[in-house]
């Protein structure tokens, strides 16, 4: 069904190239499994036996996931690059990157998603202290 | 991604995160890990519990947001199935907070969306990674056997009234035995009930009620499920407090025993016809017809030691009913009370019994326990 009741070549040329690009995704497995998204979608009420719909949808997904990702890669490394001046033995332990709340929480923020966390919960020893040199 | 890391620190939360689990554990925890792994690809090598649950959580979200707004539009088109160009609008809605190409384009063709294009991209440029594990399909919905009719199975519904094409009343050995069991969880609370009407015989009309409708809250479904009546009156003749009441004779009772303090005090009523039972004037009326007498017994039983508890029990001054006028009655007592020991005025309790002579003759004795009960109290 089109929305847009355009005749002309040009439809049929985006319509061939989006079936195309659905059948193609029949061939790509996206990390997001096909039974979860199908668990969620119906939960929120989507409705549609095709599978092939079930496959945008994880890719969507995996997509704004690992655009998240990326964002919080990024500012764990710029947060790296302003700790280089101590010694070696924290550059070294630095090499790990690690996901934490806070690159995470300002990744989010840019794609519209508010996320506060708690500083610290005073409930182990390791309280309060740089997460980065945190044994994990 | 470090599960060595992960071990030390998830036995202090594993508590926490047991209280929290929900009916979506499976799905939560696959997609915790989809999460992970679409994470490590982009070049993290360890993660925070709390950041990773949380990427998880806004991960499902997304889904369930591209989900909803799919639906909407659906619906907006007056479908209920929903299509890949509802995907795409949905797809549109949530990418309006980063931006996409073409996204200020009033009219556009769907099927050439920016966030498809930017999907083709992505479908092209980045590396295949299949999800760890192989999900099966959930929540597996279980086949609901149903009770089959009386038609299917051949049975003549019990009853006019019964329509052949409802399902049949299940076998009566599921539920005959069901009254024992009801019957032997009521007894350890009768004789609970027993022991605290005892020591407030006033309130026990009111308890044998209360249970009364208890029993028949438990009997309820048993009773209301199978129109069986047989079944019931088996139920009613188990249960003794769903039994009829006896009628006067039929049962024979030991006569009750007045205790001396109240034969006076029917001798002081019979002696005063006039005196009035109901009102506040009762309780004054009641003392000055009691007075004589108390002064006599004062004097004779003051004796023993063994008879002081009986004495406490004779010559307290009789019931305090109605005390409508508080004062009155409290100062009235303790003029009383200046001649004998002190005792607590627990009358108010009472003070609704006292519409009939019987009553007042029961009330009576209760409160003669009842302070008999405080004396003894007072005394240790």
């Amino acid at each position: 069904m089109n929305h847009n009741q355009q005749p002309g070549d040009g439809t049929h040329e985006d319509d061939a190239a989006l079936s195309d690009f659905l059948a193609s995704l029949m061939d790509y497995t996206p990390t997001i499994p096909d039974e979860l998204v199908e668990h969620y979608l119906a939960k929120s009420g989507f409705q549609c036996p095709d599978v092939r719909l079930i496959r945008l949808v994880a890719v969507a997904t995996q997509k704004f996931v690992a655009e998240v990702a990326t964002d919080a890669l990024q500012q764990c490394k710029a947060r790296q690059a302003a700790v280089v001046k101590d010694k070696r033995d924290k550059q070294q332990k630095d090499k790990r990157l690690i996901l934490t709340m806070e690159d995470l929480s300002r990744a989010l923020r840019e794609h519209g998603v508010n996320v506060k966390h708690q500083e610290y919960f005073a409930d182990s020893p390791s309280t309060g202290m740089d997460p980065a040199s945190r044994d994990e | 991604m470090s599960d060595g890391g992960r071990e030390s620190e998830r036995e202090p939360e594993k508590p926490a995160r047991q209280k929290r689990a929900g009916g979506d554990e499976l799905a939560r925890a696959a997609a915790r890990l989809a999460v992970a792994q679409i994470s490590e690809s982009q070049g993290f090598q360890t993660f925070q519990h709390s950041a990773l649950e949380t990427l998880s959580d806004v991960a499902v979200r997304y889904i369930y947001e591209i989900g909803k707004t799919a639906n909407f539009y659906a619906n907006l088109s007056g479908r209920t199935e929903c299509n890949v160009f509802d995907i795409i609008q949905g797809l549109e809605d949530l990418g309006l907070v980063q931006g996409f190409l073409g996204a200020s384009d009033i009219e556009h063709c769907l099927a050439n969306s920016g966030t498809v294009k930017e999907l083709v991209q992505y479908v092209d440029e980045a590396e295949k990674i299949p999800f760890a594990y192989s999900l099966p399909q959930f929540p597996v919905a279980k086949d609901r056997k149903l009770t089959p009719s009386f038609l299917q199975i051949g049975e003549e519904p019990p009853g006019e009234h019964i329509p052949a094409w409802l399902p049949a009343f299940p076998d009566p050995s599921t539920y005959a035995p069901s009254s024992s069991r009801i019957e032997r969880s009521i007894e350890p609370p009768t004789s609970k009930i027993d022991q605290e009407s005892h020591n407030r015989k006033v309130e026990r009309s009111l308890l044998n009620l209360h249970q009364r409708l208890a029993c028949s809250g438990l009997e309820g479904p048993s009773l209301v499920n199978h129109g069986d009546a047989t079944k019931a009156k088996q139920a009613v003749g188990s249960n003794p407090f769903l039994a009829a009441p006896l009628q006067f004779g039929e049962k024979e009772v030991s006569p009750v025993l007045l205790p001396a303090k109240v034969k006076l005090l029917n001798e002081a009523i019979m002696r005063n016809p006039s005196m009035e039972n109901h009102g506040r004037d009762n309780h004054i009326s009641v003392l000055e017809a009691l007075a004589p007498d108390i002064e006599a017994m004062e004097s004779r039983l003051l004796d023993s030691e063994e008879k002081e508890k009986k004495v406490l029990l004779n010559s307290r001054p009789a019931v305090q009913f109605k005390i409508g006028i508080g004062r009155k009655s409290l100062g009235t007592m303790q003029d009383l009370s200046l001649q004998k020991k002190s005792f607590e005025v627990t009358s108010p309790w009472f003070g609704r019994e006292n519409e009939k002579d019987d009553k007042k003759m029961r009330a009576e004795k209760i409160l003669k326990e009842s302070m008999g009960h405080t004396q003894e109290l007072g005394h240790l």
